[in-house]
């Protein structure tokens, strides 16, 4: 199923892969921070091409263009309403400032999916479960987290058997108007909502023969620590917020209407 | 055997269980007594309550089951109905029939350290005793696999090593291989008997294919509706004229054995319970005739 191959978990192995979670997320903020303290566009333009290089160097980059494909209806809508509003306020006047806005607030938006969307991609769910658990996340949350993940290509598979099994007995699914079409699933999600009830009783039961819940204070197989690969992205993303606070404070950035005009 | 002899590590006596809301109970006093380092084989009909027992073994019944449970059960040394599960799952270990279900984890290593760390066992630990489930389970390769990549062997392999690296005196698997090809499930016989053999753990197999595991076990108990309708050594137990008549899945070199007595062909010594036991009777029968 094509749905779920984007949540299927493949493990691959990159300099980015290999950072540490939390760091490359600490650097998915920073870029989103960054992209809201400033509103021209010339200086988010900079920001989504500082994605590129991390996407080529992970490696991701057919995924990532296909997420950033995938946004890109939402980004046009983003687009579109804040010219049209900015195009009446200015008494119904195409002006480069209004142009400016909206383009800058689709690239906010994009450098935003950009950013953590390299964060997802490269972060393997087991890493982002031990991430989550060593941040003092209760680990009943982690634990429902990574089994949800590992559950998904088996629900995945038996979602098909049992399409496929309905359909040997007759069921037409691409069948009707919308909500017809949406009714003919009810007879695909009762039985796997139902198996996948029971399956939950058996992992519970196997759960519980593997000591669940004996101490509250876990031990892990695996730790995270900081490599010297982390020190320096670490330092890469707080010298992107420095240099963009300091630019921001001290520097005059040229509008979109002076670069074309070129009346700096 | 004499050293099994020393002491039974499973005892039940008039074992009677309900499960909650059902009319009658799933077992009926059931008495029992599994030696230590004993590969006993629970086989019968299905829905006669072979599962039901498993469960009391570990203490899923009575503490995750509720119900209504009476008569006497020790395991370990220990009253079941006195301790909780997680303090008796590092006594018996637990194999269940769906590999798929019992593995969370999205690595094998990782589901094999599962139980130890819950258990709170510190990380070297964990991480020396995961290696050697892994080994002794033959799946130290796959350790850094996702559990949906691997066959069903080899997941019901995870299985067994994460419930074999917290170390329990008694491994109990519950229709081990009714998920697997006949080739998977013989790898497993395998790795069972050696863990047996090599480290004397009691394991206690609840299995239909006799013809597979009849050779490995020195104890058997064979259930129906609920109770233990014949239990002692496989050759005289699987022999039985009973044994027979309940449907048990009697391993084919006994039946063949069988039908050659009756039609007055002599073969020596024991009841054969595998084609490799009957292979060396008819070996030695054409060569006491040359």
């Amino acid at each position: 199923m094509s749905f779920f191959d984007g949540l299927r978990f493949r493990r691959v192995s990159s300099p980015i892969h290999n950072l540490d979670p939390r760091i490359k997320f600490i650097y998915a903020c920073v870029i989103f921070a960054v992209a809201i303290i400033f509103w021209q566009l010339l200086p988010l333009v900079a920001l989504f091409v500082l994605q590129i290089p991390l996407v080529l160097v992970a490696g991701v980059k057919r995924q990532w263009i296909r997420s950033m494909k995938g946004a890109a209806f939402l980004a046009s809508i983003i687009f579109f309403t804040n010219f049209f509003v900015s195009f009446m306020s200015a008494g119904y006047r195409v002006t480069f400032t209004a142009l400016e806005s909206a383009l800058a607030m689709t690239l906010r938006f994009l450098v935003l999916l950009g950013s953590f969307s390299i964060f997802f991609l490269t972060t393997s769910p087991d890493h982002l479960g031990l991430a989550l658990e060593q941040s003092r996340v209760p680990y009943e949350f982690c634990f429902a987290f990574t089994t949800a993940v590992r559950f998904v290509p088996v629900l995945a598979e038996e979602a098909q058997t049992i399409m496929d099994a309905q359909k040997a007995r007759g069921l037409e699914l691409e069948k009707g108007n919308f909500l017809k079409r949406v009714r003919n699933y009810i007879p695909i999600l009762i039985p796997l909502i139902v198996s996948a009830i029971r399956r939950s009783l058996e992992l519970a039961e196997a759960m519980e023969s593997r000591a669940w819940g004996a101490t509250k204070k876990r031990t892990n197989l695996y730790v995270l620590k900081l490599r010297r690969g982390d020190y320096l992205f670490a330092a890469i993303t707080a010298g992107i917020l420095a240099a963009a606070i300091f630019i921001r404070l001290h520097f005059y950035i040229p509008r979109l209407e002076e670069l074309l005009t070129g009346t700096i | 055997m004499p050293w099994k002899a020393l002491m039974a590590i499973i005892e039940t006596k008039n074992l009677t269980y309900t499960y909650p809301g059902a009319a009658w109970p799933a077992i009926k006093e059931v008495s029992i007594k599994i030696e230590k380092g004993e590969f006993t084989l629970i086989t019968g009909p299905s829905g006669c309550g072979k599962t039901t027992l498993c469960r009391c073994f570990n203490g899923l019944i009575p503490h995750f089951y509720q119900g209504e449970l009476k008569g006497e059960i020790t395991v370990a040394g220990l009253k079941v109905q006195e301790h909780p599960v997680y303090e008796m799952a590092t006594h018996v270990g637990m194999v269940f029939q769906n590999p798929e279900n019992q593995l969370f984890a999205l690595s094998v290593e990782k589901d094999v350290a599962f139980g130890l760390e819950n258990l709170g066992v510190p990380r070297e630990e964990i991480r020396k005793r995961v290696d050697w489930a892994l080994k002794l389970t033959d799946i130290y390769e796959l350790r850094e696999r996702t559990p949906t990549e691997l066959s069903g062997g080899q997941q019901q392999r995870v299985a067994i090593a994460s419930v074999l690296a917290m170390q329990p005196e008694v491994i109990v698997l519950d229709e081990p291989t009714s998920f697997l090809d006949p080739l998977g499930a013989k790898k497993i016989f395998e790795v069972i008997y050696e863990l047996n053999k090599k480290l004397g753990i009691t394991i206690v197999l609840v299995e239909h294919r006799l013809d597979l595991t009849a050779k490995y076990a020195d104890h058997i108990i064979i259930m129906d509706g609920g109770r233990v309708v014949l239990e002692g050594e496989p050759h005289e137990v699987l022999s039985s004229e009973e044994a027979r008549l309940i449907g048990v899945g009697i391993p084919k070199a006994t039946r063949l054995y069988k039908m050659l007595k009756a039609d007055g062909v002599k073969l020596g010594g024991k009841v054969p319970l595998s084609s490799e036991e009957m292979a060396e009777k008819i070996r030695e029968a054409l060569k006491s005739r040359d």
